[in-house]
């Protein structure tokens, strides 16, 4: 177990957990269901979202080979069938408003057992899931092509021309009845939407008029494949052309291994509205030449040509030097649709090197550091405002609407606030536009501790502003509450005193700061008071309002602080 | 390393993610992921040379690479988000660095607040803070990454909490860790994927306390 964790480490592959059947159904259900389960031991590995070759077990197993140098990368065939005797798909014009690519391959004598049919099935919807997102851009259908005859043509009809039995279903439905009947199946409700409002849905016919699939939903009984079919006809259709490729492509060279002829995959041609043609799979290899001066010099390492070369190998990505010795040629798989740079092609080696064997040099750069005015003058009042007495506070960002508005008795609209279009819960509607809240929820969740509460916050809020590249803007504000049997206006009027000294702003009108009496919706009447420094209005303080006191289920006098300090950096 | 300013919580996709390669169907910017606006829905404004720069290596190709050859379009990229890594910040800056007159080399770093669209439990909050880290210069290498890194990590690890990330030339991500015992010195490497960088590595220190390797950050070099 730890040989092939080691492995999966080095190759980048996650080995999550290791488990059985038994165990998993012991987990979601208890151990009674799982009695009589397997108890063969079963690796979950964690794939990265751009090796779509891995994502098979037969995939995985040929990767991990080529790695430890076991076995060399197979060579995936495509024979093109004598003129006329190859499989057609034929698109017509219907497609172009709601499905417009298709593609199409056929594996020849294959040979399923059970393990290879669950693996192909797996393959299928991983790739639903992953690549084609969630069949939005490509879906697959497989066919018993025993079963059928050609030429079939993909095409598409109003829901209610179509009419066939789906997928393990016992009789005939029309398409509008199929979009009820699976309108409640956890699986496949959640494709129903990509076609459900269109006025023609995609389907896939053969010559005589059997239904092999209406994309993307389901694949017709008819053409359902078993652990004995022997040729299958693949077909990908969808809105994206580079991605349905590149999933045929998967497909086909991973499970070509069980043909009769191993790696070789019957090509098909798909004949497009305007007449033209084109053969299916690409099986495209491209070669690119890479220096092997630029691989050392990414990744820090000192190799020669030739080792380099047999790096790569390692990594299905076969490679001799060429030229006298200063050029690696690299022949590039259909399988790894992911190496679309140069540099991808220089993390292979650096992963077959082996990340942990690379030497950890420091750069030479020489720069001067330096702090973000803004940050440092917030370090500096924080460990003062510490000093003085009061406790830092760190919370949340998002908040409810009450939160910045009715609790403090204003309107949302008065706000200018950020608003979160899909928030999970009521909590993160959105982006609070003062500190207070989040002060005083704080202290509704400690009203346990000692009085009186002295809590602080210097952190950014968030407000709408037209004049900014996206629309919004943070402020610096700093905040203070003082919470305790009697209000302290005087405490925390002291507070900003203090503050403003340490900012060397002197207290007078002309060039330092003043405040002056106002009234606040969140403030006891009268005892409020706006502070207005270098020309602006900064901020205000006072005595909160009894109504905001209750509505954050604080029992307390409380007298509060919160101020913009950035235009004091 | 100089602090880069980061006091944007609401970023575009644009800088978010598309200029970063990251394409415009992947799964992070699904609904779930990701806390879209209602309000303001979309930027107003994105850099327009540069936009059409970024159009063209997503749909087909430049600088070397083949691209991703979908369609690329402009109303995703304007739409409104909360941050989901502070990589945005370092993508704006290094922007500027491009447009600078002459290139001079940077090393650039930024602690702040970054936003996913989770639910909450005993590992995961909604809001959390990334360490980020970016140096760039000429002759950078995956060795240098590497011991930039274990320089970081050495100095963090004194009995202080852990999670830290650092990418040289790439931005760290870490949530909350574990605190980790003094001076983490065990370190090692692993092949890992970002749509930004490649090669990328995700970072492993060994935990005396679970007794086991624990992931504390991400890194990479930057696509070229």
């Amino acid at each position: 177990d730890e040989e092939f964790n080691e492995l999966c480490f080095e190759f980048g592959l996650e080995l999550d957990e290791i488990t059985s059947e038994k165990d998993i159904i012991s987990k979601e259900k208890g151990e009674e269901k799982a009695k009589g389960a397997s108890d063969t031991v079963l690796y979950k590995i964690d794939v990265p979202a751009n090796r779509y070759d891995l994502l098979c077990l037969e995939g995985l197993v040929r990767g991990l080979q080529v790695f430890k140098e076991r076995i060399n990368l197979p060579r995936y065939e495509k024979i093109i069938p004598a003129q006329g005797e190859g499989q057609r798909l034929i698109i017509t014009e219907e497609t172009v408003q709601v499905r417009p690519h298709a593609v199409a391959a056929v594996l020849r004598n294959i040979t399923f057992t059970k393990e290879r049919y669950d693996s192909f099935i797996d393959l299928q919807e991983k790739l639903h899931q992953n690549i084609c997102r969630r069949r939005a851009l490509v879906a697959i259908g497989t066919h018993d092509l025993d079963t059928i005859s050609g030429p079939f043509t993909f095409t598409a009809k109003a829901p209610s021309e179509i009419k066939f039995k789906p997928l393990n279903q016992s009789q005939e439905y029309t398409a509008s009845q199929i979009m009820d009947l699976y309108r409640t199946d956890s699986h496949l409700r959640h494709y129903l939407h990509l076609i459900e409002n269109k006025p023609l849905y995609p389907v896939i016919y053969d010559s005589n008029g059997v239904v092999l699939s209406m994309p993307p939903i389901i694949n017709g009984d008819h053409t359902k494949i078993s652990v004995n079919t022997r040729n299958v006809f693949i077909e990908c259709t969808g809105t994206d052309m580079t991605k349905a490729k590149i999933v045929l492509d998967i497909i086909v060279t991973m499970f070509s291994e069980y043909c009769e002829k191993p790696f070789s995959v019957e090509a098909a041609e798909v004949v497009y509205p305007n007449g033209k043609t084109h053969i299916y799979p690409e099986l495209a290899y491209r070669k690119e030449k890479v220096k092997p001066e630029l691989i050392n010099k990414k990744v820090g390492i000192s190799e020669t040509p030739s080792s380099l070369a047999k790096l790569l190998t390692r990594m299905c990505l076969k490679s001799h030097v060429i030229g006298n010795g200063n050029n690696i040629e690299i022949e590039i798989p259909p399988t790894r649709a992911d190496i679309i740079h140069a540099c991808d092609i220089v993390e292979d080696a650096a992963i077959a090197y082996g990340y942990n064997n690379i030497q950890m040099t420091i750069p030479k750069t020489y720069t001067i550091a330096n702090q973000l005015p803004l940050n440092k003058l917030t370090e500096l009042l924080r460990l003062d405002l510490a000093a003085a007495g009061f406790t830092e506070a760190l919370t949340f960002a998002l908040c409810s609407q009450e939160d910045i508005a009715d609790k403090l008795g204003m309107d949302i609209s008065a706000t200018k606030a950020v608003r979160i279009a899909n928030p999970k819960t009521a909590e993160f509607q959105v982006a609070r536009t003062t500190l207070l809240p989040g002060l005083l929820k704080t202290i509704a969740a400690n009203r346990k501790m000692p009085l009186p509460l002295k809590l602080f916050e210097i952190s950014d809020v968030v407000v709408k502003d037209p004049d900014t590249d996206v629309g919004a803007r943070n402020h610096r504000h700093f905040c203070a509450v003082y919470y305790n049997k009697s209000p302290g206006f005087e405490i925390i009027h002291g507070l900003l005193d203090r503050v403003m000294q340490l900012l060397e702003v002197p207290p007078n009108e002309e060039n330092g700061y003043t405040i002056k009496a106002t009234e606040g919706s969140a403030f006891f009447p009268g005892r409020c008071a706006e502070i207005f420094a270098k020309g602006q209005s900064i901020g205000k303080l006072g005595v909160l309002h009894p109504d905001v006191i209750t509505k954050f289920e604080l029992t307390m006098p409380c007298s509060a602080l919160e101020i913009s300090i950035e235009p004091f950096v | 390393f100089t602090e880069m300013p980061t006091d944007n919580f609401v970023e575009s996709s644009f800088w978010n993610f598309d200029a970063l390669f990251q394409p415009q169907q992947h799964p992070a910017r699904d609904q779930h992921d990701t806390f879209f606006l209602q309000d303001p829905a979309e930027a107003p404004e994105l850099p327009a040379g540069y936009t059409a720069k970024v159009k063209k290596v997503h749909s087909q190709g430049g600088y070397g690479s083949q691209g991703y050859k979908y369609e690329w379009r402009l109303e995703e990229a304007r739409r409104n988000l909360l941050r989901t890594h502070t990589t945005s910040a370092s993508a704006r800056v290094l922007y500027q660095l491009a447009r600078q007159e002459k290139f001079s080399p940077v090393k650039y770093f930024s602690i702040d607040r970054v936003f996913r669209n989770e639910s909450l439990d005993a590992t995961h909050l909604a809001e959390f803070h990334q360490v980020e880290g970016v140096v760039a210069d000429r002759g950078l290498t995956l060795g240098h990454l590497m011991g930039t890194l274990r320089q970081f990590f050495t100095k963090l690890g004194t009995g202080g909490t852990g999670g830290g990330d650092a990418r040289g030339l790439g931005t760290p991500q870490g949530p909350p860790h574990p605190p980790l015992s003094p001076g983490i010195t065990q370190l090692r490497f692993k092949p890992a994927y970002n749509p930004y960088t490649e090669p990328s590595m995700e970072v492993f220190s060994y935990h005396k306390g679970l007794k086991k390797w624990v992931e504390v950050g991400n890194s990479g070099v930057f696509r070229p």
